[in-house]
């Protein structure tokens, strides 16, 4: 058997996941301590995982260090690597939207959007016709319109409580968002009776 | 943009340094003197040709294409890929001395990159073109000419996955309402993005018969036993008969052990009709090579013969050939200073003719003598009689 190294992202999605690979009957310790660890080996099952920040899931993929990996549909949208998307695991659920300041439009002039995701976001208004620029941040993207950066904001939204306490409310729904399993291509031939029956066993888990 | 630093190249471009170059040229002599033996007869075609047939002909993307404009304001591209060159080539002049023609390549092509800068926008590839043999021997001998060149590079982990465009056509032309569908499903298997294609099945609101199928099939079809296992989803269709005519001739070829079956396969590359397939090997995070039949290309120069041939990407086979050891090459050097040059003459001539590499080299001319020695696995000193280098 091959050892077959998974890339999950650290935070809740890894134990969402770690979740689920337990209830698909994965040999794998009930608790792990993971707060500091990059790595985690799983000698019984033969799985190594690697801990990563989610926008670096893809890289990791693609490049053929992991052989699978836990992504968010958004890191996939933004970043457009070439892997193979197996299984939604309909976990850590949410959707981009655009968001704004209550009763405004955009500037006529100089209409700006601030986001994390510019990929995304440049699609998005491209295929709506509208003329806007992209301003990428790192974080607190709530900020932007109450300091008058951008008129709308493009970020993830799962509860909608992170734009109420900002003051700022939904205008346009951009996609759904949940997290996949992706696989390498290179791995998905050369590893493929392991993907196969890990992509079949978490397929029962789905909910 | 940022100022252009001087020792700066154009985004993807690299130099290949005498280490790698040698690398390349064992794989290069290695990959020539195996296909030679096969009856493929190599050919070179200009790094430079029109958009408006090469470029337009071939299946690269336009974004990746580097364009230029000649003097008379025609707009020319660096070739993208070896196949279109040479199917514009064999139907121009080839194909009228004779029929089938076996062709082979070693040709950098170029592609722009957008993402991630250092991944190479020039690159090797080595490949064939059988053209003129609509027959599944043909395709039969190309599949087995990839398997077994990439043995010859002793080449162990490596897979290949053989699909067909007819059998998937017709799948998706027969469980989906209109073209449109079948574009987008299309696009999406190219991507391999299978939780897509399920999102895009269900939109469709297909009847369920219908989407139920097609669903199946994806499933079944990405990993194929036996051909005959998907024969309940396609039509009576000639395209089934020949790939399990095909499965046939490479189990005869006894390399069944190698190919896996897929016919959820596509290609980016629009121009392949018929069966196609990748290769994959361990020891790169990417697909080593790929080929198939391109029938359609031939016909954008106005020939009807069949053509069908793969290609291997030499970056990629070097990297996955990387573990395994190359000798470090015998080489000797000959320093001597200025009165001695005759005899150093004399010296070298000796050990070359012998069949040595030797280096002659002034001695006084050396900024720093150990470094420079260090290169060397033999140091001669004119007047000093031998001294053993590292």
């Amino acid at each position: 058997m091959n050892e077959l190294t998974i890339a999950m992202p650290k935070g809740r999605i890894f134990d969402e996941a770690y979740e689920m690979l337990l209830e698909a009957g994965f040999n794998l310790p009930e608790e792990v301590e993971m707060s500091r660890k990059l790595m985690l080996e799983i000698p019984e099952e033969k799985i190594r995982f690697i801990l990563a920040k989610p926008m670096d899931v893809p890289v990791y993929v693609e490049h053929g260090v992991a052989d699978i990996g836990i992504a968010g549909k958004d890191v996939l949208l933004e970043q457009q690597r070439e892997v193979h998307e197996l299984l939604d695991l309909k976990i850590s659920t949410c959707y981009i939207a655009s968001a704004g300041l209550p009763n405004t439009t955009m500037n006529e002039i100089a209409p700006r959007i601030a986001t994390k995701y510019p990929n995304i976001a440049m699609k998005y208004y491209k295929g709506i016709g509208e003329q806007v620029e992209i301003i990428e941040l790192n974080g607190s993207i709530e900020l932007a319109p109450m300091i008058s950066l951008a008129d709308r904001i493009v970020d993830i939204v799962s509860t909608g409580r992170t734009l109420k306490e900002n003051g700022l409310v939904e205008y346009e729904f951009i996609t759904d968002v949940s997290s996949r399993l992706i696989a390498n291509p290179v791995s998905y031939r050369m590893k493929s009776d392991r993907i196969i029956d890990l992509v079949k066993r978490l397929k029962k888990c789905v909910k | 943009m940022s100022s252009i630093k001087m020792f700066e190249k154009p985004l993807g471009m690299r130099d290949t340094f005498p280490q790698i170059f040698e690398k390349v040229e064992t794989v290069r002599n290695t990959g020539r003197d195996f296909l030679c033996r096969r009856g493929y007869e190599f050919i070179k075609t200009p790094a430079v040709e029109y958009f408006d047939t090469v470029g337009k002909a071939s299946a690269i993307a336009d974004a990746h294409l580097f364009k230029l404009v000649d003097s008379q304001g025609n707009t020319l591209v660096l070739r993208p890929d070896m196949t279109t060159p040479i199917a514009r080539v064999v139907t121009s002049k080839l194909l009228k001395e004779m029929i089938p023609v076996r062709l082979a390549y070693f040709a950098s092509v170029f592609r722009a990159q957008e993402a991630e800068g250092g991944r190479p926008a020039e690159f090797d590839q080595m490949g064939i073109e059988l053209i003129g043999d609509n027959s599944v021997f043909a395709d039969a001998e190309v599949i087995v000419t990839a398997m077994e060149i990439l043995k010859h590079f002793g080449l162990v982990n490596f897979k290949m996955t053989i699909g067909h465009a007819g059998i998937l056509n017709c799948i998706l032309q027969d469980y989906t309402e209109s073209v449109e569908q079948q574009n987008i499903l299309r696009a999406l298997l190219v991507s391999r993005n299978y939780v897509g294609f399920e999102e895009a099945v269900e939109s469709f609101d297909l009847p369920k018969t219908k989407s139920d199928a097609l669903l199946q099939f994806i499933e079944e079809a990405m990993h194929v036993k036996e051909i005959q296992d998907i024969e309940k989803y396609v039509r009576k269709n000639d395209a089934l008969e020949y790939m399990q005519q095909l499965a046939k001739l490479l189990e005869i070829a006894d390399l069944a052990d190698y190919v896996a079956f897929d016919f959820t396969l596509s290609s980016h590359m629009s121009y392949y009709t018929g069966m196609l397939f990748e290769v994959f090997a361990t020891g790169s995070g990417f697909p080593l090579g790929n080929g198939g039949r391109y029938d359609g290309l031939l016909e954008v120069f106005g020939s009807k013969v069949g053509a069908t041939g793969f290609s291997i990407r030499v970056d990629r086979l070097l990297e996955t050939l990387d573990g395994q050891s190359v000798e470090r090459q015998e080489a000797t050097v000959v320093l001597f200073e200025e009165e001695q040059f005759e005899e150093a003459i004399v010296k070298v001539k000796t050990l070359r003719a012998a069949g040595k590499q030797a280096t002659l080299q002034l001695r006084s001319s050396l900024v720093e003598e150990e470094a420079f020695l260090a290169h060397f696995t033999e140091v001669v000193i004119v007047g000093q009689g031998d001294v053993d280098g590292e």
